[in-house]
């Protein structure tokens, strides 16, 4: 068996599928054996109830709209806590050099980490679902729109899986956790507020910030409408961010 | 099998690693010495391709490290300095992640290679303890056993005895030995008995260059700048002690520690034992101890890397 693999071609620039795997279930794991995912998740569902459970008494609103303004700024502060110490972390302990040692690229160590956290984030979102039930249960299916809720939880997701590509890369700046999470959170609300801020500013600029920013992109999602442009938005964010990172951890070894 | 020529790592200003050349055959174990900061963690890290030369070349088993870095280190076995461990795993989970990330997907093959590093690495004992409850002697062991989990060819090992006491350091000089008949190995440390114990060769490097490269014998023959004996002779004092000016050879005798012992110095690479066995003969003194001096690896190690 030992033998075959030595044997094996150099498979340059195709990932290696068992080391990423590896990685991601062991990125995974390793945040349900710390508090952060339990703290994160408690967080996260305590505020999201409370936006959702809100309207539906107060207003008597069967919608999840009341999610789609606030939960990209609690994102903006969770995901960065949890990407923190993804790469700062194994900086810091000199694990980075084991890791830079096997017979990885540097893609596949960053794939790996970043679908670990995109596992637990995706998990977390897939939680919401129950908000989705209670509505089909409560209220009457014919007054609710299945595609505006289903589009807010992926707009969510897709937020979360964005930033959770710029916390990675601010992982990898340094050995320093605190400096990864405040200049992730820095990013991520640069891109939360850019949107927001987009009518404000002169002709071509505001449609440049609107582009840039995510709340156009999460408005036509949380609408009910899947476009494609909006799914290109957040596909370059992630893979830009995930580049960086690799770019980075290249630099480290020069 | 570890090929280095004219490696050199520049930092800023500072030269790190300045045109280091050496080639290691297949199945020799190199003890790298050199002080602190001499550049060998660097030159290590060279060869592993976690860091690029500036210059020179580095090749493993026949493959340039910076061309198939991949293929080279399937066929490596590292442990960096200060051994760095997932801290939050438990002892046999961390080997199985260390041999999937190696590419041992076979979880039957996995189990097998990892029953075989415990117990070859002595760590039965802690199965069940998380990496970092560890002690030191058991960190440094879990270390070099994920190094070996594939079974590679080559193994460098920086600093594998850093921090142990005597016995822990015994036990990996052992568990190193056992490695050498299969493997080839290059070991950084400045614990020097270690070396004489372990290496079949000595690489010294200071301030980046290369001091000194053979082994500790040959290295003691060319380090000495006099070849001294000394002899134990019972017989006159200080007839004895003409005697021993009369060998042809001797530069000067001297008074040793004890009543009957003398110092005989004589050019470097002369030996002048089998002149005193005779010359005693012929005087019926009896020889009561004769004895080369040898520089130790320590003397050789202090005057080859001395801040000038």
């Amino acid at each position: 068996m030992m033998e075959c693999q030595m044997s094996r071609p150099d498979p340059r620039g195709v990932f290696q599928g068992h080391a990423v795997r590896a990685l991601a279930a062991r990125t995974l794991r390793s945040y349900f054996e710390s508090p952060a995912a339990y703290v994160a998740l408690f967080v996260f569902y305590l505020l999201t109830g409370y936006l959702f459970a809100a309207p539906l008494f107060l207003i008597k609103a069967a919608s999840l709209r009341g999610l789609i303004d606030f939960v990209p700024l609690l994102l903006a502060f969770l995901v960065p806590a949890l990407t923190m110490g993804l790469l700062a972390e194994e900086l810091k302990s000199g694990t980075f050099e084991t890791l830079a040692t096997l017979p990885l690229e540097d893609w596949d160590i960053v794939l790996g980490k970043y679908l670990g956290f995109a596992a637990l984030h995706l998990v977390c979102v897939a939680g919401l679902l129950f908000y989705v039930l209670v509505l089909w249960l409560c209220a009457s299916p014919a007054g609710l729109d299945r595609g505006e809720m289903l589009g807010t939880l992926l707009g969510l997701a897709l937020t979360g899986l964005a930033f959770g590509a710029v916390g990675l890369f601010t992982s990898s700046l340094g050995k320093n956790q605190v400096v990864a999470f405040v200049a992730a959170f820095l990013v991520c609300f640069v891109l939360f507020i850019l949107g927001k801020t987009a009518g404000l500013l002169p002709g071509g600029l505001g449609t440049v910030a609107a582009y840039l920013g995510l709340d156009a992109h999460v408005e036509n999602l949380a609408k009910g409408v899947l476009d494609s442009r909006d799914l290109v938005y957040f596909a370059s964010l992630v893979f830009a961010f995930l580049y960086l990172t690799v770019q980075r951890l290249q630099t480290r070894r020069f | 099998m570890i090929l280095a020529q004219n490696l050199t790592k520049r930092f800023g200003d500072r030269t790190a690693v300045d045109h280091v050349s050496f080639d290691i055959p297949q199945g020799q174990v190199v003890g790298f010495l050199g002080p602190n900061g001499a550049g060998k963690t660097t030159t290590m890290r060279l060869l592993t391709a976690y860091l690029p030369a500036d210059e020179g070349h580095a090749e493993l088993a026949g493959l340039s490290v910076t061309e198939q870095p991949l293929a080279v280190r399937r066929r490596l076995g590292y442990l960096p300095e200060d051994n760095p461990l997932w801290e939050d795993l438990e002892l046999t989970e961390a080997l199985h992640f260390a041999g999937r990330l190696r590419g041992l997907t076979d979880d039957a093959a996995r189990a097998t290679r990892v029953k075989a590093v415990v117990k070859s690495c002595g760590l039965r004992r802690e199965i069940g303890a998380k990496v970092g409850e560890l002690s030191k002697g058991f960190r440094q062991r879990l270390g070099l056993a994920a190094a070996i989990i594939h079974d590679p060819e080559i193994l460098i090992l920086d600093e594998p005895t850093s921090g142990l006491d005597p016995n822990q350091v015994l036990e990996v000089r052992d568990l190193i030995r056992e490695l050498r008949a299969r493997k080839t190995v290059l070991i950084s440390t400045h614990i020097l008995p270690e070396v004489t114990a372990t290496c079949d060769r000595v690489i010294i490097i200071n301030a980046g260059k290369i001091v000194a490269d053979g082994t500790p014998a040959d290295l003691a023959g060319d380090m000495a700048d006099k070849n001294r004996l000394h002899v134990e002779l019972k017989g006159p004092r200080d007839d004895v002690r003409q005697a021993l000016a009369g060998l042809s050879g001797a530069s000067q005798v001297a008074a040793g520690e004890s009543g009957a012992s003398f110092v005989v110095e004589s050019a470097a690479g002369a030996d002048l034992r089998e002149e005193v066995f005779r010359m005693a003969v012929r005087r019926d003194w009896p020889i009561l101890s004769l004895r080369q001096e040898r520089l130790s690896l320590e003397e050789i190690f202090r005057a080859l890397t001395r801040d000038p």
